[in-house]
Order: structure tokens, then C-alpha cells, then sequence
């Protein structure tokens, strides 16, 4: 059971026209496992997820999810699949209420379950207050727990998260590590970027590095420790992304900014 | 960034600002970069495109001006009219004021309300004076912008017709009125924002908007109507309540310097001209601080009320959506329709002016008789409001949040028939049927119910033509599509094309009347037209939408 391959990728390249942002990327991903997918800045983490949501297409290679193909332009996968975008960008002039019941709706979900959940989530995640507000007057923390909320409301299999921490307080965040956790002992996937090295050391169950549109690590923590001899992700980040300036980089930053 | 004429001749009241404890060059700079800024607001989608530099000194708003210009004429027969200065300056000044009143409301509130500038410049070391001094001098730019563009011309009229005195008291008033109008526009939010929240003003300065687009639209119609009517021989004697039209105060200083004829009123009056405006903005610079902390709440959103769907209305969507997808995205359409500021502002308008038009052609035909008109088959007037459907459905595909339509591909849509069908459903029933209902109504009044079966064929003809309008029309996801890409030349001649549709059903429409039960069997044939396309509209594929 918990062998299950959920997530196949073989050989992905993508290429925006003569700039290439993957370059043959293949991994695999079995149930119940938080995957951390991490990489410098255009690395292609979002692009990735983005192909695999169907979001943005002409690929080369093979995605399978729940072990179908996904190029045969059948989306029946996309029902067991939830996602929060890296950039909050949401109907915004709806309400709180307005935008999750469509999107649950959307999913399949009959409109007043979709409303239950989506108020009881909102009300858990400390922003009940605001359900029947626009969107428009959240703080960017509301923003991205509206968006958490609406990636979960039908109980997906698998779950992309890009940069989902992004504004949240430090209470917030741990509720939400906790919920992931939660969710990876119900035997649900998650696919997690983050730029946050420590939040990724302590989840992710295995860690996946990103590097130049290739893949540069992949393995537990345990794992990548052993291989590269250094402390914390942070520093194996930097080791393996080849970056190891950031000390003269500094100095010079700081010795322009004291020239008046 | 390019150095504008407007702050070369502002420098020379560099003194001035000095003197009141401004500091000059900050202002300068702040402006500069406002001005810049301002030069590129409204991105078209060619702005966009070609980047060069020629573009960025267009500034739309200064293309927009020449509107207010041809409305300036408008202002010169009272300029033109007679001796009797009372009566027609007050006239002059009150239109005058209301064309810029709305148009400041409309135009200049995001410059008031800007709050970028809490967080951009007060954490850095600028006087709290001088970012309050350059929004007001940002704001009085425009603002004689848009008035040179008002008055420049009946002025003109004005110093060949009465003489350099009437042209120098005219300049002084106008500049005595301007002030009077950011004054109290300042303090009209001012006050809003005190007692309600910022979604508040927003809706309160989206109706002005709607509301000012409307007139335009309307005003253009009847004008010249109205010359009709204005009796020039009007002699008006000053009466005690008449203090309270401001427009009067600035017409009695005409009529007292022009005519001579110093009445204490006329002095009152005069003086109330020269103070209010004063105090105004006096009060507005002494309660500046309190306006800006306000401003605040523009980014606070009060608990806004659960609207709780009624019964009846959850029963009537069920009866007119059939799944559940369906009704998802009626819900969804009709919230963005009523929520969507950029959608209102666009649409609205022309919601509004499909209710006036079949009135504006009704008292075109018929001027005096109503015996006449109530058994005439002017009702079939009704079918200009079906104009505005093809406008409409073209606008359905935008949205200013453009951006939130990734969820469109993120879920499982199989159909893109419930998409459309509910969009479609949606305006038609929250959009259309209100104007229809209204007008229906007006005309039931007026033509007897003898006009009923007619007045439903024209709801069916209405959703057929929607339904053509939307096979015709290039298609797209809803609200998927930025609204500044809406343009409404690249649409016209289609949107004129499909405006044939409409002639073409009042055409066949009039022909039925003229057999016994033809209108019966027109409505026999409208069901069944309806029911045929609407089975065939929708089927559509997702490789139709990408292209």
C-alpha cells in the first residue's frame, strides 16, 4: 500500500522559446510521502507543478498520475489533486463565502457541503471572521489560508503547495505543518516547494533538489547529510547549487552601501 | 523620467510653497514621478506592446479632455444670452460646477484616496506637509486641466461679447469655485470614511462613476432638448433662500460688478463667495491629518452581512439551472457581475441608457397627442434596449482580476456547457430582465396590457439574440481575459453587424402585428427558435476556447 506510486515523471523538458527551464527531469513519488521540492529562484519548481496541473503545456516526456497519462486530455486526474499557487492571484472582488463555494463546486461538491467545510476551515484556521468579506480586504495571510482552504475542500490525493507559507504567521505555520503531517498519516501526497530551509528539513519526508532545470539531489534528509557532509539544508543548498560567494557577495554589498 | 511643463511653470511659485514651509524640490520630485506615473496609467494592450518612449508622454487623461471642451460649449449661450448676469452666470457657474464635480469625483478620487503614499513616503524622511502639499498641487494640475478645457472657449465669447471686466471676475470666480470643490469633495470622504468603511466609498465612488457615464450619455440626448425650453426672459429677484445655491453667490458678484446694482444680498452673497471656498479649504488643510489617518480604513474592510439565498430564490434557480454545475456558475457570474467594480463601471452605464433610449425615440415621434401614442405600436421602441446585449456579452469574457482564472485549469471541468449556459443565464436574468421588467412595466402603463403577448415575444427575441450573439462572437472563458484589452473599436463593426439582428426582429415582429393572431404565432415561432439554439449553442470544446 504504501509502495503506490502516485506521481511518475520521466525525462520533462520544458522550454520557453530558446531559454530552457527544465531539462529532462524524472522522478517518482509514492503515497503518504511529503516531498520537498526545493532550488534557487527559476530553478522550474513552479513550472513543474504547473505541467502537471495542466496549467501550462507543449512538454516533452511522460507524466503519469494515479497511473494514467496525463497528455490524453483526460482531467478526471485534476479531481483528486489540490493546489495553492504561488502568486495569490484570486477573484477577488467575490467574498470569502462566494469564491470557495465555486471552487468546491467546481470540484464536484454540492453547495452546501462546499459551504459547511469552507466556513468550518476558515473558522479553524482563526479567519471565520472574515468568510463573508471580499477578498479584496484579507491580508496576505488570509490570502493564502483562503487559498490552503480552497486546495483541500474535496478531500484531494494529492497536493501541490507552492510556497503555501508564504505570509503566514509562526502560530499559522504550525498549525499547518500540522496539518500536513495529518494528512501524510491519512495516506495523502504532497508535492512542497518552499524557499524556507528549515520548515523543509523538518516535514519533508524526502527532498528533492532542483537545480538548473535538473535534478541535483533527491533523498531524506538523513540522506543528502550523508552524501554531502555538511550541517543544516541551508548549507546543502548551497553546496549543491554551487554557491558559495555569499560571504565576499556580502562584503561588497556592504562596503557600497557605506560609499556616500 | 522627462521634465514636465507644468512643473517648469510651477517653479515659479517655488516662494510661495517656501514660504508656507514646503520643501520645494521634494515636491518637485514627488510630483514629477506622479505625473510620470499618470502618463502610463490605463495600459491598453499596444502601450504594452511598443515601448517607446513617444508613448509615455501620452497621457489619457489629457486625450479624454476634449470631451469637456465640446460640453464647454454648451456654456456659451448663457454667456451669450443677455445683460442679465444673475440669472445666466449662476446658470453657467452651476453646470460648470457639476461637470467638474463629477468628473472629480470620478477621476481625481484615486489621487485622494492614493495610500501608497502612507507607505511609500512617510517612512522616509519627508515633511508630512510637503506630501500633503504635492497631493493637493497633483490634484489642482488636473484640475485646471480639465477647467481650461471647460471654460476656456465661453470665456473667450465672454471678453469679446461683455468685455475684459466680465472675463477677469469670470477667471476670479472659476478659481474661487475649484477651490470650493476639492474643499468639499475633500470633506465629502472625509465624512464617508468617518462613518463607513473603505469598500464603502468605493461603491459610493463606482456609482458616481456609473452614474456620471450615464449622464454623459443621457445629457448628450436631451441638451439639446432643452434649449427649447429655457425662456430667456427670466428676470430673477434675489430671495433670501437662494444662499443655499452656491452657483448663485458667484452669478450675484457678476450681476453686482457688471450691472451695478449693489444689493445687500447681492453683498452677502458675494462674500459668501469669497469665504466658503477659503474656509473650505482651510478646514480641509487643518483636518488633513485626521483625512489621512481615515484613509487607513481604506484598506480595512469591515464584517460584511451573510446575504442568506432565500428560499424562493434557491427554488428559482433550480428552476432555471438545471445542474448543479450550472447553477455554480450562475452563482459565480452573478456575483462577479454585481461585485466586479471594472464590469459595473462598464456596463451599468449602458444598462441605464437602454432604459432612456426607447423613451428619448418615443417623444422624438410624438410630441403632443398621448391618445395618439397609446394606440399607436410605438411600444415596438422596446427593442432598443436590446442593443446593449452584444456589448454585453462581449464584456463577460473580461475581468480586471483576470488572474484568478488559473482555476479554470487547475479543475476537473469536463463541460464547458454549464459554463456558458450559467454565464449567459446569469446575465440575462440578473442583468437584462431588471431593464426589462422596468420598462415593461412603464409600457404596460402607457399602452394598455393589449401589449403583453408582445412584450413577452420581446423577452424571448432578447434571449435569442444573446444566445446569437454569444455563437457569433468570438468565445472565451469567462472573466478570464484582461479588462484593459476591452476595446470598443476593434468591436464595433461586429457589434453593428449583430445590431442588425434586432432590426430585423422588430421588423418581423411589426409584420405579425399587422395579421390577426400573427403576434401568437411569432411566439410559437420564438419558443421554438429559443429552445433549437439554446440545445445547439453551447456545445462547445476546449480546442475551440484555446484556438
Amino acid at each position: 500500500m504504501m509502495e503506490e506510486v502516485i506521481l511518475e515523471i520521466a525525462d520533462l523538458k520544458k522550454n520557453y522559446g530558446s531559454k530552457s527551464v527544465l531539462n529532462g527531469v524524472s522522478l517518482q513519488v509514492k503515497k503518504g510521502e511529503i516531498i520537498g521540492y526545493i532550488g534557487p529562484n527559476g530553478a522550474g519548481k513552479s513550472t513543474t507543478v504547473k505541467i502537471i496541473l495542466g496549467i501550462e503545456d507543449n512538454y516533452s516526456g511522460k507524466i503519469n498520475i494515479f497511473g494514467h497519462d496525463i497528455s490524453d486530455g483526460n482531467i478526471e486526474y485534476k479531481r483528486k489533486i489540490g493546489y495553492v499557487p504561488e502568486i495569490a492571484e484570486v477573484y477577488d472582488n467575490l467574498t470569502g463565502q462566494e469564491y470557495l463555494t465555486f471552487i468546491g463546486e467546481l470540484y464536484g461538491l454540492d453547495l452546501d457541503l462546499a459551504n459547511y467545510k469552507a466556513k468550518s476551515l476558515m473558522e479553524l484556521f482563526g479567519i471565520g471572521e472574515v468568510y463573508h468579506s471580499r477578498i479584496a480586504s484579507y491580508s496576505k495571510g488570509m490570502r493564502q489560508k483562503l487559498l490552503i482552504i480552497s486546495s483541500l475542500l474535496h478531500n484531494p490525493e494529492l497536493l501541490f503547495f507552492d510556497e503555501p507559507i508564504n505570509g503566514l504567521d509562526a502560530n499559522s505555520v504550525m498549525i499547518f505543518k500540522e496539518i500536513m503531517t495529518q494528512l501524510a498519516a491519512q495516506g495523502k501526497t504532497i508535492f512542497y516547494s518552499s524557499h524556507i530551509m528549515d520548515v523543509v528539513e523538518k516535514i519533508s519526508s524526502r527532498i528533492i533538489l532542483l537545480h538548473d532545470g535538473k535534478i541535483a539531489a533527491d533523498g531524506t534528509f538523513e540522506e543528502l547529510k550523508q552524501q554531502n557532509t555538511k550541517g543544516s539544508l541551508e548549507q546543502i543548498f548551497n553546496q549543491l547549487t554551487g554557491f558559495n560567494e555569499h560571504r565576499e557577495l556580502g562584503e561588497r554589498f556592504v562596503s557600497v552601501v557605506k560609499e556616500m | 523620467m522627462q521634465d514636465f511643463r507644468t512643473l517648469k511653470l510651477l517653479d515659479r511659485f517655488e516662494y510661495v510653497f517656501s514660504r508656507f514651509g514646503v520643501d520645494y524640490k521634494i515636491m518637485r520630485k514627488i510630483l514629477q514621478v506622479k505625473l510620470t506615473m499618470d502618463g502610463r496609467r490605463v495600459p491598453t494592450i499596444f502601450s504594452q506592446n511598443v515601448k517607446n518612449k513617444d508613448q509615455e508622454t501620452n497621457n489619457q487623461y489629457i486625450k479624454s479632455l476634449w470631451i469637456y471642451v465640446v460640453f464647454g460649449l454648451f456654456l456659451i449661450p448663457f454667456v451669450l444670452m443677455g445683460e442679465n448676469y444673475l440669472f445666466q452666470m449662476s446658470l453657467f457657474f452651476g453646470i460648470f460646477t457639476f461637470f467638474v464635480m463629477t468628473s472629480m469625483i470620478a477621476d481625481f478620487s484615486s489621487v485622494l484616496l492614493d495610500i501608497r503614499d502612507r507607505n511609500i513616503l512617510f517612512p522616509k524622511p519627508v515633511d508630512r506637509k510637503t506630501v500633503s502639499t504635492s497631493k493637493m498641487v497633483h490634484v489642482a494640475i488636473y484640475l485646471s486641466f480639465l477647467t481650461i478645457a471647460l471654460v476656456s472657449i465661453p470665456l473667450i465669447v465672454g471678453l469679446v461679447k461683455n468685455g475684459v471686466l466680465f472675463f477677469l471676475v469670470s477667471i476670479l470666480n472659476i478659481v474661487l469655485i475649484d477651490l470650493l470643490i476639492i474643499g468639499v469633495t475633500a470633506l465629502i470622504y472625509l465624512f464617508i470614511l468617518r462613518f463607513f468603511d473603505g469598500e464603502k466609498l468605493k461603491d459610493i465612488i463606482n456609482y458616481v462613476q456609473i452614474g456620471l457615464s450615464l449622464m454623459i450619455m443621457v445629457g448628450y440626448q436631451l441638451l439639446i432638448r432643452s434649449f427649447q425650453f429655457i425662456d430667456l426672459t427670466v428676470s430673477l429677484e434675489p430671495q433670501w433662500w437662494q444662499i443655499f445655491i452656491f452657483p448663485m453667490w458667484f452669478g450675484a458678484n457678476m450681476e453686482m460688478i457688471m450691472n451695478g446694482s449693489f444689493q445687500l444680498l447681492y453683498l452677502l452673497f458675494t462674500a459668501l463667495g469669497i469665504l466658503i471656498p477659503l474656509l473650505s479649504i482651510w478646514i480641509y488643510m487643518k483636518y488633513n491629518h485626521v483625512f489621512e489617518q481615515n484613509l487607513q480604513k481604506l484598506t480595512y474592510h469591515g464584517k460584511s452581512k451573510e446575504n442568506k439565498q432565500s428560499k424562493l430564490r434557491q427554488l428559482f434557480l433550480k428552476g432555471i439551472c438545471h445542474s448543479n454545475e450550472e447553477r455554480a456558475y450562475f452563482r459565480f457570474a452573478s456575483s462577479m457581475m454585481k461585485n466586479e467594480r471594472d464590469f459595473k463601471l462598464k456596463v451599468y452605464p449602458s444598462l441605464g441608457f437602454s432604459i432612456v433610449i426607447p423613451f428619448i425615440f418615443i417623444m422624438n415621434g410624438y410630441n403632443t397627442n398621448f391618445n395618439d401614442l397609446s394606440t399607436s405600436k410605438s411600444y415596438l421602441t422596446i427593442y432598443f434596449s436590446l442593443i446593449i446585449i452584444p456589448t454585453i456579452m462581449i464584456l463577460l469574457k473580461f475581468s480586471g482580476k483576470y488572474k484568478g482564472a488559473w482555476i479554470y485549469r487547475v479543475t476537473p471541468i469536463k463541460q464547458l456547457k454549464p459554463i456558458f449556459s450559467g454565464t449567459i443565464k446569469a446575465f440575462i436574468f440578473k442583468l437584462y430582465l431588471p431593464v426589462y421588467l422596468l420598462l415593461s412595466a412603464v409600457f404596460i402603463v402607457v399602452f394598455g396590457v393589449r401589449v403583453l403577448p408582445d412584450l413577452i415575444i420581446v423577452f424571448l427575441n432578447a434571449c435569442i439574440y444573446a444566445v446569437i450573439c454569444f455563437m457569433i462572437l468570438k468565445k472565451s472563458i469567462p472573466f478570464s481575459e484582461s479588462i484593459d484589452q476591452y476595446n470598443q473599436n476593434s468591436n464595433g463593426a461586429i457589434v453593428f453587424g449583430l445590431m442588425l439582428f434586432v432590426a430585423l426582429f422588430a421588423g418581423i415582429h411589426y409584420v405579425s402585428t399587422l395579421f390577426s393572431y400573427g403576434i401568437y404565432l411569432y411566439l410559437v415561432i420564438a419558443i421554438i427558435c429559443l429552445a433549437t439554439l439554446w440545445k445547439q449553442a453551447f456545445n462547445i470544446t476546449w480546442e475551440k476556447i484555446m484556438r
